[in-house]
């Protein structure tokens, strides 16, 4: 499980221990400076005048919000986006061209991109072939000597890995591992900057150690680190200094040691934001529930049993694989391969079995992954946000009618406080976040007595994570349902009233009210895992 | 993202410019807004490439090419393959291939001709036959991909296949050709209407009626979810399976009307008329997915796919270039705009899926 950012963010606010840095480095030179960089894109600036200085050695790292201009100022740096005018760039004192893959600066940095750019059917030998050749004979490639080099740079970072693997089954630590390696080749000395975008949003919790170790050791080889993290908790780990952007601008530049969580959540969110944000709601009883289950089973989940009234918000926690993830899906009946077995018991109606009734009730359900399983991207906001209840735009011709939908768009927009950019806008351009309420419109406007909530803050931004709990706890307020499911501790502790811990399949501990604390839930998720 | 951003210009631009004036219309957009955006070279640069094609040919064929009989020309002989195009449209949209739509149609041509010249049956009773061998042919597609999970491109080019096996087997690849085709058979194809033959009507009003289903209909906005996220239209309770096997019947059903015109333009049952014209129609079908609402298959825009297909092929036999020239021409004109379609569109959410690719692999490996 996932644990909450701002728990990681609280602990770990240790200055971080001076790290030896490779002989001779002079360490108050930066190695990149950016003067002036800005972005326009049309409708929007997404950066504005940033100057930042990357020194030699240093782990510099990169955070702000989603939509902050993080990824534009990578992407201009990278070369993919050309900057605006009058932006300048130095690397080693000397200037170069950005927006140009080509230019010279542009060989000494490297970049590390979120999706590691890896090809996981070939093993690692072949992934760093590709950035960096083949050895060749008069006879094709030379394995031996391509393997011995292969694990030359992969053994540098400090990782013993079988190279001849392919990536597919290797963890996805080992993967990123090959993945800096490959950034790194050709690079045996001289000065460098090894840029990081976001290197573990795809890390289980415990391998992100092993990560942050080979960030120093690529310190150690010589090469200064641009770190670009969502985590709270790893920036403070790693970092010498945080750059932080809000709206496009460089909104301070600080040494790590000068900051902590909270003030850092500040820097990035402008206003004071409470990270143990709750919604406090009041234990639910003597309510009739609106959807009772009895021995609910699935792929993962072996016996699953509760009652949910209206006004209740109850939380389903667990390990990956505890069946936690899977219940969300059950309860939505979405599961035609694996339906659930068990019982159900809908308000007003009889018990009956699960599979048919979950079905037939279609509670509606927010997904995970809102990339590949809510958000068609092709779509337009508007398209986005009325797919479920299209039927509601026609009367006595199959035709829909455009003006009734646009009014329902304008009253979920303005109810959901959606910010969208034009009414024909692609869903793409908006945040996650307000992706994610796009999502959660499209579920509330069938006017569901139970909602279905699945990681319902995943790749959400600080700011917009607390409208989205403001938000479901008025909805609760208005009498429904919701049952949420969610690896991260935080939503449940914001949210829940009640909490289930679910364990292999079977639910392990309830806790309730005040006794829904990190520590409790924590250790209530931990004793289940074998 | 850079050329990208030029397309939301030119979108931004239009809604400035509509900014100025009362909303007219359901959709909240005048009379003058919808003209402009009509001719924005993003969504209709086919029809440039058609201005283009009548300016060259009108000066490389002065004597032959600008004359209304070259319109007619032009109608009259891509009617067969708009239809086909229109065909393929509904599966593709909810993304399933049918490339067995050519051999549906020399099936329903060679059944219509044979009912008609071997049996003597009514007109009426020989075409509804044809249509229903086609609906046949469409629920085995139906069934390979959607009930059996066969991928459709590979699983409609093999019941393809056997539909040609089925037709030689039954025809021993002799064309069906008897006195009793003319008249009141040929007719079907050969009729004409205002100087048009009958299928450029078959072929307007299929437009229209698919234009009206897939882009002012629910069903086609869950036709298109389906295509663009199946499993996000799924989640949405859209029931992604029934539109697929559904679309595959639509598709087999307009296919075999194809090919009973076709067999009325030809006057015989031929056992191979269908198979040249697979990729014609799935080049217009494709071509026309870049126009109107690039990124969409859709009516018009196949429509204006095998216009401008039409009629830079036809101007080149007029202008007696050589018999390849049209071929290259297709070919050309496809790539080329599919590659500025490409360039334009967003980079999809890999990320995403990607690490739920990911996520899933690490959940079973913690299980």
């Amino acid at each position: 499980m996932r644990q909450g950012d701002s728990r990681h963010a609280r602990k770990g606010n240790v200055p971080p221990e001076p790290e030896p840095v490779a002989a001779g480095l002079d360490t108050s030179v930066p190695v990149l400076s950016l003067r002036n960089v800005s972005k326009t894109f049309p409708g929007t600036q997404a950066l504005k005048g940033i100057d930042l200085d990357v020194m030699a050695g240093e782990v510099h790292a990169l955070v702000g919000q989603n939509g902050s201009g993080k990824s534009t100022l990578i992407k201009v740096l990278a070369g993919y986006h050309a900057p605006d005018p009058g932006s300048e760039a130095h690397f080693d004192g000397e200037e170069f061209q950005l927006g140009s893959r080509n230019a010279q600066g542009f060989a000494h940095i490297r970049f590390v991109h979120q999706d590691l750019g890896l090809v996981l059917e070939m093993n690692a030998m072949e992934n760093l072939a590709l950035s960096a050749g083949f050895v060749t004979g008069p006879s094709g490639i030379r394995w031996k000597r391509q393997r011995a080099r292969t694990e030359a740079m992969v053994r540098r970072l400090g990782v013993d890995l079988d190279v001849r693997k392919p990536l597919v089954e290797a963890t996805p630590v080992e993967r990123t591992v090959v993945a800096i390696a490959a950034a790194l080749t050709g690079w045996e000395s001289g000065r460098g900057l090894l840029v990081l975008d976001e290197p573990t949003a795809v890390l289980p919790h415990t391998e992100v150690d092993r990560l942050l170790e080979i960030v120093r050791e690529t310190r150690r080889l010589g090469a200064s680190v641009l770190y670009v993290s969502h985590r709270l908790d790893e920036i403070f780990r790693i970092a010498d200094r945080i750059t932080v952007l809000r709206d496009g601008r460089l909104t301070a530049t600080r040494d790590a040691r000068e900051l902590d969580a909270q003030s850092l959540a500040e820097l990035m969110v402008g206003d004071r934001v409470d990270a143990a944000f709750r919604l406090g709601r009041p234990v639910v009883t003597g309510r009739e529930p609106v959807l009772a289950v009895k021995d609910l089973a699935g792929e993962t989940v072996e016996s699953l049993s509760f009652e949910v009234a209206p006004g209740e918000i109850l939380g389903i926690a667990g390990f990956a694989g505890s069946g936690s993830e899977e219940a969300a899906y059950l309860l939505a009946g979405v599961r035609p391969t694996r339906p659930g077995r068990g019982e159900v018991k809908v308000r007003g109606q009889e018990w009956a079995p699960a599979a048919e009734r979950l079905r037939r009730a279609g509670f509606p359900l927010v997904p995970a992954d809102r990339g590949g399983e809510a958000v068609i991207a092709e779509f337009s906001v508007d398209d986005n946000l009325t797919l479920r209840v299209l039927d509601r735009f026609r009367k006595r011709s199959p035709a829909l009618s455009g003006r009734r939908e646009a009014a329902f768009v304008a009253e979920w927009t303005a109810k959901l406080q959606i910010k969208v950019a034009g009414r024909a806008a692609s869903i793409t351009t908006l945040s996650g976040g307000n992706q994610q309420k796009v999502i959660m419109g499209r579920c509330l406007a069938a006017d569901p007595e139970v909602l279905l909530l699945a990681e319902p803050t995943a790749g959400v931004d600080v700011g917009t994570r607390q409208a989205i709990y403001e938000l479901i706890g008025r909805l609760a307020d208005d009498g429904l349902a919701v049952v949420v499911t969610s690896t991260d501790t935080t939503d449940l502790l914001a949210l829940c009233s009640r909490v289930l811990v679910l364990s292999n399949g079977v639910v392990t501990e309830e806790l309730t009210g005040d006794g829904i604390t990190e520590q409790s839930l924590l250790a209530a998720v931990e004793a289940g895992t074998p | 993202m850079t050329t990208q951003s030029t397309h939301e210009t030119s979108n931004e631009a239009a809604s400035v410019a509509l900014a100025e004036i009362p909303p007219v219309g359901p959709s909240g957009t005048s009379l003058l807004g919808t003209t402009l955006g009509w001719l924005s070279p993003k969504r209709v640069s086919a029809l440039y490439v058609l201005a283009l094609i009548i300016v060259v040919f009108s000066i490389w064929a002065p004597n032959t090419f600008p004359r209304t009989a070259t319109i007619q020309q032009v109608l009259n002989g891509n009617a067969v393959i708009g239809m086909a195009a229109l065909s393929i449209i509904v599966p593709l949209s909810a993304r399933v291939f049918d490339l067995s739509f050519a051999y549906t149609m020399s099936l329903t041509g060679v059944t219509a001709a044979h009912f008609v010249a071997a049996r003597d049956w009514p007109l009426t009773a020989a075409v509804l036959a044809a249509l229903c061998v086609a609906l046949v042919v469409g629920l085995i597609n139906a069934v390979v991909v959607v009930v059996l999970r066969v991928d459709s491109l590979i699983g409609t080019l093999a019941t393809g296949s056997i539909i040609q096996a089925f037709i030689t087997f039954v025809t021993n690849e002799i064309p069906i050709t008897d006195a009793k085709l003319f008249g009141g058979f040929s007719d079907l194809g050969q009729k004409q209407v205002l100087g048009l033959v009958l299928p450029v009507w078959y072929m307007l009003i299929l437009a229209v009626v698919l234009w009206f289903a897939l882009e002012r209909t629910a069903l086609g906005r869950r036709i298109y979810a389906t295509g663009f996220n199946t499993e996000a239209a799924r989640l949405t309770n859209i029931k992604t399976r029934r539109i697929q096997f559904c679309s595959l019947l639509v598709s087999a059903l307009i296919a075999g009307w194809a090919g009973i015109s076709l067999a009325a333009v030809l006057g015989s049952g031929s056992p191979t008329a269908g198979t040249p014209y697979l990729l014609p129609a799935f080049a217009a079908a494709f071509l026309g997915a870049t126009q109107i609402t690039p990124g969409r298959f859709n009516a018009r825009g196949a429509l204006l796919g095998v216009i401008t297909l039409g009629a830079g092929t036809t101007g080149l036999s007029l202008a007696t270039a050589p018999a390849w020239s049209s071929n290259v021409f297709t070919g050309v004109v496809l790539i080329t705009s599919l590659a500025v379609t490409t360039v334009q569109r967003k980079p999809r959410l890999q990320t995403s899926r990607w690490r739920a690719r990911l996520g899933r692999e690490r959940e079973g490996r913690a299980r």
